[in-house]
């Protein structure tokens, strides 16, 4: 692998202007063949719009300033129908959530034939033959007839990778390539991003994931508030970060946590015995025994489609199991068993803004505004975000106020059903973080759902391995 | 999940876009001209003069007179009023069973949910004037078969919508979250249901005024509707038909009359992309 000296894309103080303001301030970077560049940062913090700003898809407003020299053309001079040209050509997105972007009424094959037939306008027998060849390149040779919706996320995201190899264009755009897949997907799509790599393809890569920016190499590039606080190779910012957000990136990454596990302290609030689910002739689980106690958190980890929120639904009463019991200690409210989504805006009322939510919750239930002021401060959620609709706030923020609603009803017992898994890492630490401590003082059973195993095995003394069809204790 | 959604580039609340402002104005004139028009116009809208036989307009009578020597602006007022009338009670006698059902259906599922379905179907399959001219055979030339012939056709769409949105809204997790909380159904349905599904019915009864006001005109003037002398829109068409060579501007009147009304209507309710 030659580093040339000369880079293939560079950007030189590149901002993005909406009409309220400047979005993205002064970002400046070079790709070079073998030298991937990695952009690391929260939800909003704009490094998606980078990507768009290249790709010359910004949404109608905004507008970038500053030069995006590619192979010593500035594209930002361009007309947009000269940077349509380009697309699929000599610059390709694989985009977020590929699983949605591809043709739900379209085999896979066709879809990925359509790239040679139309875009490198080859005969239609070659066409076929090269898909055939690009879809065995990412081991879904057997996959071509199916069609989107029966094939799996990571899955969607290998026939997309394979779709983005087919295109075979210069540089490769990936945002977020890894967002809502398990530990072992996550890490085949990096290495099938690495593979372009070393093809020789100009890969920059979008990612709140520090595992991913670690595996791609390169460079990193860290983004927040629309800035790039610190860029740096890859071994050099990962080893020794120098901005203070960077070092709280890295902290937050769940391998990298102190085991904190809190050991029961009470009895045991809820059990389920010899629970069994078929989902689609399929079985999910069969002959599991689970028990929570007050004061610990036990975690529930596999990967995606293996039945752990259905097992949450099930111990919560909210679907009824194929077979066996759940038992929840006599005499409790049912109002104290309590849940965490995985999507916090979803678990909101997308009309209502959050002051009317906890209001009419406080009313409902006869307790004091106090209360909720109390919370307020222990989650260190500021006052402000209350007169907002859930939309208006951030991930981390709106799961701390799920979280704050759960607990104004004084749970004995909170299912959370991934529930960090769509914040940033730091906001991710926050919530857990949180949660640690309100089992530690007001001692509430907690049944984590996790697809993380670090994270399962760092936060609780007992973790439930689903994959394997059984419990797998893991001993602290 | 670093996306543009988390920006705000919406347009600015509060403000309706021009065309629905448009629709919106022009309805309030037309309302005012309905309501307040029959009580300030002194001229009897059945009163005939045929010394002003189809009077031209601008003289002793504002609007001209029609062959019979009736002032057109009070039959025109009138006629307005009645359109609008019928098309307002028609939107309520729909939307009222509709909404409540669609509620019904996406609430309970299951039998009630299939036995409404299928009654909706029936109700589709059937050709909605054929309906309207069953129940008229009954009393022709009265307002209650027409009204409720109507209704009767026009219920399905407000059934079809409330029940399709609602069925989604139930079906996210913000409202088992509520339930969890310990919210009731009566919360539910007024703080989560009702502000998604209110503005798709605002829209919907605009349509449906609108389709009211052309059936009843397209009924009267092919004299199965209301019967002469009554002062509606689509008979006072045919009515002047006859005499469309000495008095042209007389006829398009009350036509222009059911464009404007229909106009209005269709502004007001096309969606936010207008």
């Amino acid at each position: 692998m030659n580093i040339q000296a000369n880079p293939d894309l560079s950007i030189a103080a590149l901002s993005i202007d909406s009409p309220e303001g400047r979005i993205v301030s002064d970002i400046s970077l070079a790709l070079g063949r073998g030298r991937p560049v990695t952009l690391l940062g929260e939800s909003g913090s704009g490094k998606s719009l980078v990507a768009q700003a290249i790709m010359g898809n910004l949404p109608p407003g905004l507008h970038a300033t500053g030069r995006v020299v590619f192979k010593g053309t500035d594209l930002l001079t361009e007309t947009p129908a000269q940077r349509r040209r380009r697309w699929g050509r000599s610059i390709c997105l694989l985009p977020q959530e590929p699983w949605l972007a591809l043709d739900p009424t379209m085999r896979v094959l066709p879809q990925v034939a359509e790239i040679h037939r139309f875009v490198k306008e080859k005969d239609a027998a070659r066409s076929n033959a090269l898909a055939k060849e690009n879809l065995a390149g990412v081991s879904l040779a057997h996959a071509g007839a199916l069609y989107p919706f029966q094939m799996s996320g990571g899955m969607g995201q290998r026939a997309a990778i394979a779709m983005a190899h087919a295109a075979d264009s210069e540089l490769l755009i990936a945002d977020e390539p890894t967002k809502g897949l398990d530990t072992v997907l996550r890490d085949s799509v990096t290495a099938r991003l690495k593979r372009e790599v070393e093809a020789g393809r100009l890969l920059l890569t979008i990612t709140h994931d520090v595992a991913v920016a670690r595996a791609l190499g390169g460079m990193i590039g860290v983004m927040l508030d629309g800035r790039m606080v610190e860029h740096a190779p890859a071994e050099k910012l990962l080893e020794a970060p120098e901005h203070a957000y960077t070092k709280a990136l890295l902290a937050a990454e769940p391998a990298k946590w102190e085991p904190q596990a809190s050991a029961a302290s009470g009895e045991v609030v809820l059990a389920g015995r010899g629970l069994a689910k078929r989902y689609d002739r399929r079985s999910l689980f069969s002959d599991l025994d689970i028990s929570v106690a007050a004061g610990e958190i036990v975690s529930i980890f596999g990967p995606s489609g293996c039945g752990k929120t259905t097992l949450g639904s099930i111990l919560l009463g909210l679907s009824p199991p194929d077979a066996g019991v759940v038992e929840r200690r006599a005499g409790m409210s049912p109002l104290r068993f309590q849940k965490l989504y995985q999507d916090p805006p979803a678990a909101f009322a997308p009309h209502q803004t959050i002051r009317k939510g906890l209001t009419d919750l406080v009313r409902l239930h006869a307790k004091e505004w106090t209360a909720v002021e109390r919370l307020l401060d222990r989650l260190r959620l500021p006052e402000t975000l209350l007169d907002r609709l859930p939309s208006q706030v951030s991930g981390g923020e709106l799961q701390r106020f799920a979280l704050l609603r759960a607990l104004l009803l004084d749970p004995a017992f909170l299912f959370a059903d991934e529930a960090t898994s769509r914040l940033d890492p730091v906001s991710q630490k926050e919530v857990i973080t949180f949660l640690q401590e309100i089992v530690r003082e007001t001692g509430p059973a907690v049944l984590f759902v996790t697809h993380d195993r670090d994270i399962a095995e760092n936060i609780s003394a007992r973790a439930i391995n689903l994959d394997n069809k059984g419990p797998l204790e893991t001993a602290h | 999940m670093s996306s543009i959604g988390d920006l705000s580039f919406a347009r600015p609340k509060g403000r309706l876009p021009a065309g629905r402002m448009f629709g919106a104005g022009l309805l309030v004139l037309l309302g005012c001209f309905a309501i307040i028009g029959p009580m300030l116009i002194p001229a009897d809208p059945a009163a005939q003069d045929f010394s002003a036989s189809l009077a031209p307009i601008g003289g002793d009578f504002l609007l001209g007179a029609d062959h019979y020597g009736r002032s057109l602006l009070a039959r025109l007022a009138h006629g307005a009023r009645l359109s609008f009338g019928l098309a307002f009670l028609t939107m309520l006698a729909a939307a009222l069973p509709g909404v409540l059902l669609g509620l019904a259906a996406a609430w309970r599922g299951g039998w009630t949910e299939r036995f409404l379905e299928l009654s909706a179907t029936i109700v589709l399959a059937l050709p909605g004037l054929m309906l309207v001219l069953l129940l008229l055979a009954f009393a022709p030339g009265n307002y209650a078969p027409l009204f409720l012939g109507l209704s009767l056709t026009l219920w399905v769409e407000f059934y079809r919508v409330t029940k399709a949105t609602t069925k989604s809204v139930l079906a996210q997790p913000h409202i088992e979250a509520a339930r969890m909380l310990g919210f009731g159904s009566c919360y539910i349905l007024v703080n989560y249901i009702l502000p998604v599904i209110a503005p798709m019915i605002a829209t919907l009864s605009a349509f449906a005024m609108a389709t009211a006001i052309i059936a009843v005109s397209t009924l009267s003037a092919i004299s199965v509707g209301l019967q002469p002398p009554t002062p509606e829109l689509g008979s006072m068409i045919v009515e002047l038909l006859p005499y469309y060579a000495e008095a042209p501007v007389h006829v398009l009147l009350p036509a222009m009359l059911i464009v404007l009304l229909v106009l209005g209507l269709q502004l007001l309710a096309q969606g936010d992309h207008g």
